[in-house]
């Protein structure tokens, strides 16, 4: 999806509202919540143009992560001061935890490279995005 | 006694048993948590050549516990109100811990004791306390 927010919060409730337009999510409240509530710890803007804005919570029935661009960028206070152009939500219920840090771990892995960012960036449906993922998860 | 940033140094997953404590020091103090995991480049090599598999794919098994070892951290630690920031580099951990020394001003560093960590006991300029 393309994201009209331009701040980190703001961009959190458009996912959210995106998932539970979908019903990808059922509690848009409890969502929003985990979210935000990581988000206002510390930034999940790792830098590079990349945002991972993730939570545990019942506000899902499993695992889901949602790819987002925004050609604007968004202010997700990155560490390196950059707007950020990819996002990836993660979420997952409470009981989740294992694959929930994998997937995290296998995401961040993935995106700490340049032309898999590059990729991303450039790709034009969500099709494109999976078969980028899996290519380079091989 | 302040120590606004303290640095968390993973070496590998049985570091594990000192993430609570790790987390309950940073809550006591209030302090922000810094975890932080090294790609050390000769290790890798180095277990490449015993090991004879291939080195893609040991740094890649390598990373990707590294950055699950980061995320429980992080886990446990937004359960329990602590500012936490992940932090996945490559090099020398001990010119990456001086860099990180310097860069986000850290007060204290927290590691688990054993041989690896030795060094980083004897080269900190700052505190340093084994779990």
């Amino acid at each position: 999806m393309e994201m009209n927010a331009i701040e980190k919060l703001a961009a959190i409730k458009e996912l959210v509202e995106f998932m539970v337009g979908k019903s990808i999510a059922r509690d848009r409240e409890q969502l929003y919540e985990a979210l935000a509530k990581r988000e206002n710890l510390e930034s999940t803007g790792i830098g590079e143009g990349i945002a991972i804005p993730h939570a545990r919570t019942d506000a899902v029935d499993d695992l889901v992560l949602i790819f987002a661009r925004s050609s604007s960028g968004i202010d997700f206070s990155s560490i390196d001061g950059k707007p950020s152009h990819i996002i990836f939500l993660i979420a997952s219920p409470e009981n989740k935890k294992s694959e929930y840090i994998i997937a995290l771990a296998k995401l961040s892995r993935l995106l700490r490279r340049m032309p898999v960012r590059e990729q991303l960036k450039n790709a034009s449906n969500p099709q494109e995005v999976l078969e980028i993922i899996k290519k380079n998860e091989e | 006694m302040e120590f606004p940033r303290i640095l968390l140094f993973i070496v590998d997953n049985t570091d594990q048993q000192i993430f609570t404590p790790a987390i309950q020091l940073c809550k006591f103090f209030k302090s922000q948590l810094f975890v932080l995991f090294v790609l050390e480049e000769h290790r890798i090599s180095k277990l490449a050549s015993i090991t004879h598999e291939h080195i893609d794919s040991i740094k890649q098994r390598i990373e990707e516990e590294g950055w699950e070892m980061l995320y429980l951290v992080e886990d446990e630690a937004v359960e329990n109100g602590v500012r936490t920031s992940l932090h996945m580099e490559n090099g020398l951990v001990t010119r990456v811990i001086r860099r990180y020394l310097e860069n986000y001003k850290i007060n204290l560093i927290l590691i688990k004791k054993r041989e690896e960590t030795k060094k980083i006991f004897v080269s900190s300029s700052i505190p340093v306390i084994g779990l």
